[in-house]
């Protein structure tokens, strides 16, 4: 039975029950106050531009003004918006799930001789925290060593930073080790070159693994507000989390409030859909 | 067994000294291939990781302009930090904001995740529903924070004077704007870490909590003879990433409060944006950047070591 640090029959007792009781609903009030800046954000959106404004606690509108969220999606254009996240993200996240499926697939399956020597080198970018190459990385991409061109303004120059995951590799080397090597021995047997048994034997037996981790990386690329901030000063290319809150001092709190509901929509319908994925791809990490 | 090597010794006498040569080509071509596989990584990590990195370092002796020149000045960076007025201030800052943060963030995904594990009923309900604000872009959530802070019509103070207490400032309350964000990072992160201990709780034997019971052990006693053990290394592990995090905390201040009241709640690198892109002193700057990795990884160093004792004299 699913026990936990309570017995079922201690639970069934008169204690247990009050335990239970004052726990649930301690987890219930718990769980409205997290979700309360959502539910504020979707009622606020509905209110008339004075009512917003009048005291007292009055979070459901008294006559909702659908309307607002129209003009909060035309007025931010925020079909636009998400479609520019959408290409950031898509493109780093198929990026970083190639390069990290072929490096991985060299280190644990070709194992050449350095191998090691450029995991570390992988695990090194690690240790030092993004914020602390900001700067040169801005620079850097302003003006490419040997290719002397600029990725300011460009996708590319949001793709490319976005593709480096050292925890990506690092999870799919761990992975692909775990392959059988008779499956890969017999593929090898049967002619396969390198690229072969890459192809139709490693990546479709870690087809979860890779769904996992491009859910982790979507996920997490989508919420990025420092750098595209940088590298994307035209507006017409700015991903949503950069133009929203630029955009927003120009409207009513009613249509900011909008605005961002219709915003945070998608990431909430992801993480709720893809629970299961999410989860797994959190604990991956910790899991020994 | 013995025709297989006669095999070899007629392909030896025949062409003495191709099957090395053999050997050594497809040694090589082996090498070459596993190094075409890696070749996109290095490529890339080295454009945008190991490169930026070293500069840096590099760049923290130098005066460097938006586009990249740089002229050497030796370690006038540095020297310029000691005279910094905001240095004080962002250090003591940085270990208020990371206190504040442990005490309101750290022990709650704990509780919750022991808390959890119980329930017999909807425990995916609450599995998500924390969870829920962790994949949301901070910079969206800022605007319905900012409102909700309001001092005006904010819900939080609307839901004061609901309960007959006197308006508060909020991020505009130089006592209060700390906790205010800090509240907002927690919100945005919490849910994480519930759910890694929440897995790892899943993992103790029911077993073991039989025994306990059996062995007359109050409830009380079984969490902390039974469930806090199997979760200390995890707890310890992301007392450090949390640390660090609330250590490069960015937008949050950078949105809400833009370093203020006065400079409460100027963070490290809200100081380097600045100075890097609104005073284009990109090597000051870097200066800054090296001076906190270096703080960051001698915190974690230390935080290992004294880790390491309490195990040890704890195992002898």
């Amino acid at each position: 039975m699913n026990r936990g640090f309570l017995s079922n029959s201690e639970l069934k007792s008169f204690q247990g029950r009050v335990y239970y009781g004052v726990v649930v609903t301690m987890l219930l009030v718990l769980a409205l106050a997290v979700i309360f800046p959502f539910l504020y954000a979707f009622t606020s959106g509905l209110k008339g531009s004075t009512e917003i404004f009048t005291s007292g606690l009055n979070i459901v509108p008294e006559n909702p003004q659908w309307e607002n969220y129209k003009t909060a999606w035309v007025e931010f254009r925020l079909a636009k918006l998400f479609k520019n996240s959408m290409v950031i993200v898509t493109g780093s996240v198929v990026l970083q799930m190639t390069i990290s499926c072929l490096a991985a697939y060299s280190l644990s399956n070709l194992k050449p001789i350095g191998g090691r020597i450029v995991m570390i080198g992988f695990l090194l970018t690690l240790m030092v925290p993004a914020i602390a190459y900001f700067v040169p990385l801005f620079v850097t991409l302003g003006n490419l060593p040997v290719l002397e061109t600029s990725l300011l303004d460009s996708y590319w120059g949001l793709w490319l930073p976005y593709a480096v995951s050292a925890f990506t590799i690092f999870v799919l080397k761990n992975f692909f080790e775990r392959i059988p090597g008779e499956i890969i021995d017999s593929a090898k047997i049967d002619g396969a070159s390198s690229l072969q048994t890459f192809i139709y034997i490693v990546l479709p037996l870690s087809r979860s693994i890779i769904v996992i981790l491009s859910i982790l990386s979507f996920t997490g690329i989508w919420r990025e507000y420092l750098l595209p901030l940088l590298i994307i000063s035209n507006p017409e290319e700015q991903p949503i989390t950069v133009r929203l809150i630029y955009l927003a001092d120009n409207y009513g709190v009613n249509i900011q409030m909008a605005a961002a509901f219709t915003a945070m929509v998608p990431p909430l319908l992801v993480a709720i859909i893809l629970q299961r994925f999410m989860r797994d791809g959190l604990t991956i990490g910790f899991s020994k | 067994m013995a025709s297989n090597t006669s095999y070899h010794d007629n392909e030896l006498l025949m062409r003495p000294r191709a099957v090395p040569l053999q050997r050594i080509w497809s040694f090589l071509s082996r090498q070459i291939v596993a190094y075409l596989f890696l070749l996109p990584a290095i490529l890339i990590f080295g454009l945008v990781a190991w490169y930026p990195i070293a500069r840096a370092f590099e760049m923290s002796f130098q005066q460097v302009s938006l586009t990249g020149e740089s002229t050497d000045v030796g370690t006038a960076n540095y020297d310029l930090m000691e005279l910094d007025p905001a240095r004080e201030i962002i250090l003591e800052n940085m270990l208020e904001f990371a206190s504040w943060s442990v005490a309101l963030g750290y022990a709650l995904p704990v509780i919750l995740a022991i808390l959890i594990r119980e329930m017999r009923h909807a425990k995916s309900f609450f599995r998500i529903v924390y969870f829920l604000p962790t994949v949301v872009p901070i910079s969206i959530a800022v605007i319905v924070w900012r409102f909700i802070y309001d001092p005006d019509a904010g819900a939080l103070n609307e839901l004061l004077s609901f309960l007959g207490l006197p308006d508060q400032l909020w991020l505009y309350d130089p006592k209060l704007a700390k906790p205010s964000l800090v509240v907002v990072m927690t919100w945005a992160s919490f849910g994480t870490t519930t759910l890694i201990y929440l897995s790892s709780l899943m993992e103790i034997p029911t077993e073991l909590y039989e025994a306990a019971e059996l062995d007359g052990a109050s409830p009380l006693q079984r969490i902390r003879h039974v469930t806090l053990p199997h979760l200390f290394p995890i707890m310890s592990l992301l007392f450090v990433l949390q640390v660090i995090s609330v250590v490069q905390v960015f937008t949050e201040p950078f949105l809400l409060t833009n370093g203020g009241p006065g400079r409460e709640t100027l963070t490290p690198v809200l100081h380097i944006y600045r100075r890097a892109f609104e005073r284009i002193d990109l090597g000051y700057a870097s200066a800054w950047s090296v001076v906190l990795v270096v703080i960051l990884l001698a915190f974690s160093l230390v935080y290992y070591l004294v880790n390491y004792r309490i195990r040890k004299i704890y195992s002898d």
